[in-house]
């Protein structure tokens, strides 16, 4: 079944850079309820000129939703069992992200334009957990000796990785209500989607660079390539909010551009992160210590994750591209 | 399965040690006995070893001659106490004094590189207020040098070390920051800084001489704790690691396993080279220049059994002050148990520190200052110190033992002033190349006391304040310091403040045994800084042409020292 | 005496072959395990004194092969001659007053107790031990032995070093044991690696 959603089309000038899957695969027959195997006829109108459909941009958020829930899914269980579960509500990252991922890939390969009542209540949920588990990581941090210093942010609970789940069910919530364009206007929190959508990513990015940019400075940038993540995705964070500010996007190929270089710089980032394990005393023979120990390689592929929302954004702003 | 401890030089036939890469080599300049190279330094550590590095990098030949092996960590740095005692210092000396000190593990390395194989790593500066200590703080002596230009040399040590230190340093004058972050403070660093800030001091996570994140070859800690019994991590950032590797790349020749007995001084009052053990014989090389960087034990001694006709009191010693105001720092501790669990093994034995009491001035009844760490003995160590302490043997020693991990513990860096009396100086007693070995002697000062007794109580008090129970103390020593100081002239010194000899100008001191005071922080920083100084001083008055030529009139009479004693 | 075990089942040899050991670190720790040097050094009698003593000082339970050997080690240092690097004015050096020292603590025992020391019961050596410790000592054969700077820095030393540098005695107080290259993550309050001691209260 999956096959369907994602057959490749030839792009009007021939140059996809990525396949989207058309929606030669979705759609509703009117009247027909969603799970009607009539319902999911290939036989939709063709989206309007130049414009992306909403259930492609939602199934993108969905990717990006997964994709950031799977990092916090392995993230959270390392370090929470480096923290021995030592609170019980520990486990909860862990339950919210893998319920998180499910739903994600799920609605990733749904293409009825309906939200989806559990995935939405699920995304809602990881966003609580992941608020409450900041509300848990500060505390983490301030309370101990030292308080908010330099030391207690290196090695105190990160107050990134909540971010993450926050992000992770923020952009599954996002694609539920993208999903969703009875009317054929689109809204997200109150906004309209694009602008939101754009400033979410925006935001999302901010976060995400300044916790590279706080481990990477407590790595002291002893590798020139630290420096990536803190000068790539800030030029992209950049571009996508200045998207989100315009009604339609003054440079959506550059704003595009360094999306796409900021999502392959995610797992860069995990092929470095490997490197960096492996260059640990013991290398991985020493795995025990050094997966917990070593730059955690779930981390870098957020930048994918949240580069996947900013495309997105852009899809719901302006004329779409194939370049 | 190859023997652990290398029964042979190995730095020979063109080629030393990599201790970075297992069973690696680097290609080594050589020089032949009968090459009067530029400089013939003895020893290796903190003080030999930077002096090695710098001046071959400034282009000067230079031979650095050791007592020890040339380790190779990564492949033979055990995780076993007993096998690990194959880094110090054991041969013997003798200690007498109302306070005579333990030798050995607690200031004595044997090794290329000097006792920073073993040392924990500490790595603080002086106050700027201690370089004049007579003047702006009333004790001791002042230095003949200024913060300020030491500050600059601790910037380079620092860098070239990659200290891993704190964001922001609590104390003194505004700094670079450390070139790498710190390390995650253990329980046991967590128990004083609950202690600290329950009594209202600042504490921070010590700045450490090990790294904290990958420096080229070398990983980062693994946090197995046994730094102070030698790092097969090769984290430590020893002088085996750093300026022995940097000394070998500018052209510099190290001689493993060469004990240096003697220094031969010539008909015109200059030195002419060294006589050295290796291989079974004694050998002579010659030398422009002798450094003698033995710390401050070994380096007297070598001075005064090199005496000759001109010299009948050791060379360097018309002054008869080779040897003395020698000073160790007070290592006064006390313990305590815990309700947590604390498993002190696990880190770098000091991952926090205080140093209040070096940077305030008022509630004390003492001159000098104090800074107290953390602590993390192994077994065989907590064990000789809970039994030498508390005099417990039999079930009672096993049940306090076996508390172990449970125990926190607090030991300072206690200043020692300069006084005369305690000195190093030679015994009849000869070793095994039948040289004459050292005493030590060496007493507390009443000043000493009260700095202690300061320290253990207030300690007692920032322990029980952080929860620990049934505490107990115990007192021992570190570090050696001051037995050759440098001064401004030469009634009350050895050497001038480029280490060179007022006597004869072609013999230097560059290690501990500079100090005129010792200050309540750990010496390593210091003599790195100094030997870098030292280094650049000597660049000066080479381009000058001043290396040759003496400085002052070499003084050959006694009649002479007699008169600069009454000045 | 039934010896409370804090650490049951935790064994710092059963990670022999872990990332916790290193070659070195084997090869060290077998050869003291499993090939104990012989006497060479003591005499049959002052050896017989030395092992008695190192027994009240580190009492072990009877079982004999769970007993960690202490006087093999010291009779190997003295006989290398491998001191701790210094030797206090007045005192003979190392070799010297273990063979005094242990001569004296038997002549003590005949004196006091009319026994040799390896004769008496448990409870009459601790007595002299603790007359050692305390420098009451009447024996001629101390002379100019100090006794309690001979127990304090030679005697108590040697032996709990020999006794700790065992891996059974690492295991009874839950130390980590060799830790190259694999160390520890874990450094908190209440915090250890899988690889450490559990204790059980």
């Amino acid at each position: 079944m999956a096959r369907r959603w994602f057959n490749a089309s030839p792009s009007p000038c021939g140059l996809g850079l990525r396949s989207r899957p058309r929606l030669g695969g979705g759609g509703q027959r009117a009247g027909l309820p969603t799970s009607h195997p009539a319902a999911r006829s290939p036989k939709l109108p063709p989206p309007k000129e130049g414009k992306v459909s909403h259930r492609t941009t939602a199934r993108r958020l969905n990717k990006s939703s997964a994709l950031l829930a799977l990092s916090v899914l392995t993230d959270s269980s390392i370090e929470h069992y480096r923290g021995m579960f030592s609170n019980r509500a520990m486990v909860l990252p862990i339950i919210a992200s893998a319920l998180t991922l499910g739903i994600s890939l799920h609605g990733a390969h749904d293409p009825t334009p309906r939200a989806h009542g559990l995935r939405h209540t699920v995304a809602v949920g990881a966003a609580v957990t992941g608020l409450i588990g900041g509300g848990f990581h500060a505390y983490n941090v301030t309370k101990r000796e030292g308080r908010l210093s330099w030391h207690n942010l290196f090695y105190g609970a990160p107050l990134g990785a909540p971010f993450a789940l926050i992000l992770a069910g923020t952009m599954a919530v996002a694609a539920e209500h993208v999903r969703d364009a009875r009317d054929g206007r689109t809204s997200l929190f109150g906004q309209p989607a694009g602008p939101m959508l754009a400033a979410l990513t925006a935001a999302g990015l901010a976060g995400t660079i300044a916790e590279a940019a706080l481990l990477h400075f407590r790595g002291a940038f002893q590798d020139r390539f630290m420096y990536l993540p803190v000068t790539i995705p800030p030029i992209a964070a950049g571009l996508i909010a200045k998207a989100a500010l315009e009604q339609t996007p003054r440079w959506p190929r550059l704003t595009r551009f360094w999306l796409r270089l900021t999502a392959t710089l995610g797992f860069a980032g995990a092929g470095f992160h490997v490197y960096g394990v492996s260059r640990n005393m013991g290398g991985w023979h020493n795995w025990s210590q050094n997966l917990l120990a070593g730059p955690p390689i779930p981390a870098p592929p957020s930048f994918t994750a949240l580069a996947l929302a900013g495309l997105a954004a852009l899809d719901l702003l302006g004329p779409s591209r194939h370049d | 399965m190859p023997e652990i401890v290398p029964p042979a030089p190995r730095g020979k036939d063109g080629r030393a040690p990599d201790v970075l890469r297992p069973g690696g080599w680097v290609p080594m300049r050589q020089y032949q006995d009968i090459d009067e190279v530029d400089f013939a330094i003895v020893g290796t550590g903190a003080g030999g070893g930077t002096l090695a590095a710098r001046l071959a990098e400034a282009g000067f030949s230079v031979i650095g001659f050791d007592a020890g092996p040339w380790f190779r960590p990564l492949e033979e740095f055990a995780s076993d106490e007993l096998e690990q005692t194959k880094l110090y210092w054991t041969d013997n000396r003798i200690v007498a004094g109302d306070n005579p000190i333990e030798l050995g593990h607690n200031n004595s390395g044997k090794a290329v590189g000097g006792s920073t194989v073993h040392f924990a790593m500490v790595a603080l500066r002086f106050r700027p207020e201690w370089f004049k200590a007579r003047t702006r703080l009333g004790y001791g002596a002042d230095w003949p040098v200024s913060w300020q230009e030491m500050w600059r040399y601790y910037d380079e040590v620092e860098d070239a070390l990659k200290i891993a230190g704190p964001v922001r340093f609590p104390w003194g004058p505004p700094r670079r920051r450390y070139p790498y972050r710190p390390h995650e403070v253990n329980a046991a660093g967590l128990v004083l800084a609950r202690g600290a800030e329950k009594l209202g001091i600042k504490w921070c996570p010590t700045p450490l001489a090990t790294v904290s994140a990958p420096r080229g070859l070398s990983p980062p800690c693994v946090y197995r704790g046994f730094c102070v019994i030698g790092c097969s991590t090769n984290a430590k950032q020893s002088a085996l690691v750093v300026w022995i590797p940097r000394a070998l790349a500018a052209g510099a020749e190290i001689r493993d396993l060469a004990m240096v007995g003697r220094i031969e001084l010539g008909p015109n009052g200059l030195v002419t080279g060294v006589h050295y053990h290796r291989e079974g014989e004694w050998r002579f090389q010659r030398a422009k220049n002798v450094v003698v960087a033995g710390y401050a034990i070994e380096t007297p001694r070598l001075l005064l059994n090199s005496a000759c006709p001109q010299f009948p009191d050791g060379l360097a010693n018309s002054n008869g002050l080779v040897g003395k105001y020698f000073m160790v720092q007070s290592n006064d501790a006390v313990w305590g148990a815990m309700d947590e669990e604390i498993r002190w093994y696990k880190g770098p034995p000091s991952l926090a520190l205080t140093e209040h009491w070096n940077y305030t001035d008022t509630g004390k009844d003492f001159f000098g200052g104090y800074a107290y760490m953390s602590q993390g003995p192994l077994p065989i160590e907590f064990a000789r110190t809970l039994a030498s302490a508390r005099g417990l043997w039999g079930h009672t020693l096993r049940e306090a033992m076996s508390n172990y991990i449970h125990m926190a513990g607090l030991k300072i860096c206690g200043e020692v002033l300069p006084r005369e009396e305690n000195r190093v100086e030679l015994a009849d007693a000869t070793d095994q190349y039948g040289l004459r070995i050292a005493r030590v002697v060496f007493g507390y000062c009443d000043n000493d006391n009260r700095l202690r007794r300061h320290a253990v109580r207030f300690m007692r008090d920032a322990l029980a304040a952080a929860g620990a129970r049934d505490i107990w103390e115990s007192e021992s020593t570190a570090h050696l310091n001051g037995s050759c100081r440098m001064g401004d002239g030469p009634a009350t010194s050895v050497v001038n403040p480029d280490g060179r000899s007022w006597d004869i100008p072609n013999l230097w001191v560059c290690d501990g045994s500079l100090f005129p005071t010792v200050g309540g922080v750990n010496p390593s920083l210091t003599i790195q800084a100094l030997a870098c100084r030292i280094a650049d001083r000597i660049k000066v008055m080479a381009a000058r042409g001043e290396l040759q030529r003496p400085a002052t009139p070499p003084v050959r009479t006694a009649a002479r020292a007699a008169e600069w004693s009454k000045l | 005496m039934t010896e409370r075990n804090r650490f049951p089942g935790y064994s710092t040899l059963a990670k022999r072959d872990t990332p916790s050991w290193n070659a070195q670190t084997r090869a060290v720790v077998d050869k003291r395990l499993n090939d104990p040097p012989p006497r060479r050094f003591f005499t049959q009698e002052e050896w017989s004194v030395l092992v008695a003593v190192c027994a009240r000082i580190i009492p072990q339970s009877t079982q004999r092969d769970r007993n960690v050997p202490m006087a093999p080690f010291i009779d190997q240092k003295m006989a290398e001659n491998r001191g701790d690097g210094f030797q206090h004015a007045g005192l003979p050096g190392m070799q010297q007053e273990w063979r005094r020292g242990l001569t004296a603590i038997d002549a003590e025992a005949r004196l006091r107790f009319g026994a040799a020391f390896i004769d008496l019961p448990a409870g009459r050596q601790d007595e002299v031990l603790h007359m050692v410790q305390q420098g009451d000592v009447r024996a001629p054969a101390w002379a100019d032995l100090p006794a309690r700077q001979f127990f304090k820095g030679r005697l108590l030393i040697d032996i709990v070093t020999m006794y700790y540098a065992h891996p059974q005695a690492w295991d009874e107080i839950g130390f980590g044991g060799p830790a190259s290259p694999r160390g520890y993550v874990r450094m908190g309050f209440n915090r250890y690696d899988p690889w450490e001691a559990v204790e059980h209260a």
